[in-house]
């Protein structure tokens, strides 16, 4: 079980991480959703004692993580591809780890093959390809047979395989009664993998919640109606907490209200609705609604607005 | 009445579920990490590069001293002047031969020093190493002690090499060149010393600063530079200052009897251990203090 209490890291005048709060429970793969720049590798590191908290406290079960008589046998962590000494062989690079702990040749060699890096664990890391990377990275992770396993976006760079491989990993892990804390800013790569998910944004927890509710979006349900009086409809469904939009003539959309309580209103105050479709959003669109406030890096969407014109162009 | 184990039923059947968490399993004590260490030392082949060159460069710098050193003496003999030079000097010129490569031997340890720190950080390995090690000082003084040894081993090992290659090429001079004298052990112990002491300033260097170049610059400036800038700079205090200088203690320590002018034994052995001890510690303070 992972718990952080207040955890802030601020650099200069810049906060990265900005008083989160969450705990992570054992037993289930807990997805860290956020876009670039969110903090999520930051608060792994304060995790792995790596960078000191500016405030606030984490604790891996419930002990902070340098204070643990063998670090590597309670958390294993995948935070960079290739944390890892380029011009050393996989199997010296995770020997080398093992050794620190005395953890036996023979596990060794079980996270090499458990990983697939049978054919390459002698051959210098600076040849490895992204995905091979991340293989490595997932081995050292695992050499101790810790019971918690923290993996910052294990599937950047792997192929479809090895994205399955994962996934089904992390899953075995979990099922074991492990904690599993999986950083990803890939939502769709979540919704297949995790059973709780902690979004964050510009450093702040945006959302705890299990996935399921949060692609069912609680208290975010939209309904689409349409009506032949939709100015009337408007005014008898507005209401606290209730918002309407007039998306095009005669078409509503609805956020706040489910489809009984639209349909209710409608025929208590007999408006005529033709249309009453309930919309479900995916995760996707959960996480652009719970980031869109929060995203550090906006694209810059050219619509075909006229570029201004350059005075005196060459 | 404890319930305990009726309080994870997420738990599964397997390894991880009935581990006693009391007692996880031996952790990072100092000798596990200090094999640790010795094992990146010994799967780098940088490291082997730098050990081998120095141990070339010293060898090599001792044969051609010699021989050097024997057509000065076959001079001298001709050349009553040269003879009392010699005679002046009070010592026995053969006696320094096996370890006249020694400036080379510090540039390239004291290089490998910086390297063995910095590479940590410029290639990412800081993290797993010190997320295995979390109090990170026992990683430090672990790779201390790794990058110690092996300078005194490789600069002793390789004097007493150029040793015996300098023998025959002096006797053909003449010149007697005894391994086993008390003069010839002592140069070679205080020699290796030396300059496991300059790998050991590097590798604080390399702590420190974090970057490979940065690092080898910063101990070429106070080795190399740092000397000659203070003898070109006029006045007292700079001609005083050059005496404390890491790199000018090596011959108060050599020397056979006290040249005037230059620190005592005692005084350059307490210069060089300042100058050693220092920035260890400073480098120890920044590890632990900084981020990785």
């Amino acid at each position: 079980m992972i718990e952080a209490e207040g955890l802030t890291k601020a650099y200069g005048d810049k906060t990265a991480v900005d008083g989160v709060s969450f705990t992570v429970q054992a037993g289930q793969v807990t997805g860290f959703l956020g876009p670039n720049g969110a903090g999520k590798s930051t608060t792994m590191r304060m995790i792995m004692g790596l960078d000191t908290p500016t405030a606030g406290t984490v604790t891996v079960n419930g002990v902070p993580f340098a204070r643990h008589t063998a670090p590597l046998r309670e958390i294993g962590a995948l935070l960079d591809a290739k944390a890892v000494h380029t011009s050393r062989s996989a199997y010296n690079h995770l020997l080398a780890m093992a050794a620190t702990h005395s953890i036996p040749r023979k596990r060794v060699h079980e996270v090499i093959d458990m990983t697939g890096l049978a054919d390459v664990a002698r051959k210098k890391v600076k040849g490895f390809s992204l995905g091979m990377g991340q293989r490595l990275g997932i081995a050292a992770a695992l050499l101790g047979d810790p019971q918690t396993i923290i993996l910052d976006e294990p599937v950047n760079g792997l192929d479809p395989e090895g994205v399955v491989w994962v996934r089904n990993l992390v899953k075995y892990l979990a099922s074991e009664g492990r904690t599993v804390f999986l950083s990803s800013h890939l939502m769709s790569e979540m919704a297949l993998t995790a059973d709780h998910l902690i979004v964050i944004g510009r450093g702040k927890i945006i959302a705890d919640a299990p996935i399921k509710d949060i692609i069912t979006g609680k208290g975010q349900s939209r309904t689409r109606v349409r009506s032949d009086q939709p100015d009337r409809l408007m005014h008898v469904l507005a209401g606290t907490g209730v918002s309407v939009e007039l998306q095009d003539h005669e078409l509503l959309e609805v956020t706040g209200l489910d489809p009984r309580q639209i349909a209710r209103s409608a025929l208590d105050n007999h408006v005529l609705i033709y249309e009453l479709t309930p919309l479900q959003a995916s995760l996707e669109e959960a996480y652009m609604e719970l980031t869109k406030d929060e995203v550090e890096y906006h694209s810059l969407i050219t619509t075909g607005a006229p570029v201004p014109a350059q005075s005196g162009g060459n | 009445m404890s319930t305990s184990t009726s309080t994870q039923p997420a738990a599964g059947p397997g390894r991880a579920a009935h581990r006693n968490a009391a007692n996880p399993g031996p952790g990072p004590s100092f000798f596990r990490v200090l094999n640790s260490e010795f094992i990146k030392f010994r799967t780098l082949l940088s490291t082997l590069i730098l050990l081998v060159s120095t141990a070339i460069v010293v060898v090599g710098f001792g044969a051609l001293s010699a021989w050097g050193t024997g057509q000065f003496a076959d001079q001298a003999s001709s050349d009553p002047e040269a003879a009392a030079a010699i005679a002046a000097q009070g010592g026995d010129l053969a006696v320094t031969v096996p370890t006249s490569g020694v400036a080379f031997a510090q540039l390239i340890l004291g290089s490998l020093g910086v390297l063995l720190m910095s590479s940590e950080f410029t290639t990412g390995m800081a993290r797993s190493t010190f997320a295995a090690v979390p109090k990170r000082l026992p990683a430090f003084i672990a790779k201390l002690v790794v990058v110690i040894l092996s300078a005194f081993v490789v600069t002793a090992v390789s004097t007493y090499i150029a040793g015996l290659v300098a023998v025959p090429i002096l006797d053909n001079f003449d010149l007697k060149l005894d391994l086993a004298s008390s003069q010839s052990v002592k140069l070679l112990l205080v020699t290796s010393v030396y300059v496991a002491a300059v790998a050991a300033i590097g590798m604080a260097l390399g702590t420190m600063l974090r970057n490979s170049a940065g690092g080898i610059m910063a101990l070429v400036g106070l080795f190399f530079v740092a000397p000659i800038a203070f003898q070109l700079i006029p006045g007292d205090f700079f001609e005083e200052a050059r005496k404390y200088l890491p790199g000018n203690t090596i011959n108060p320590l050599t020397a056979v009897e006290h040249v005037p002018d230059t620190l005592e034994v005692w005084q350059a052995a307490l210069v060089l251990g300042g100058w050693v001890v220092v920035p260890v510690v400073l480098a120890m303070v920044l590890l632990k203090k900084r981020d990785v």
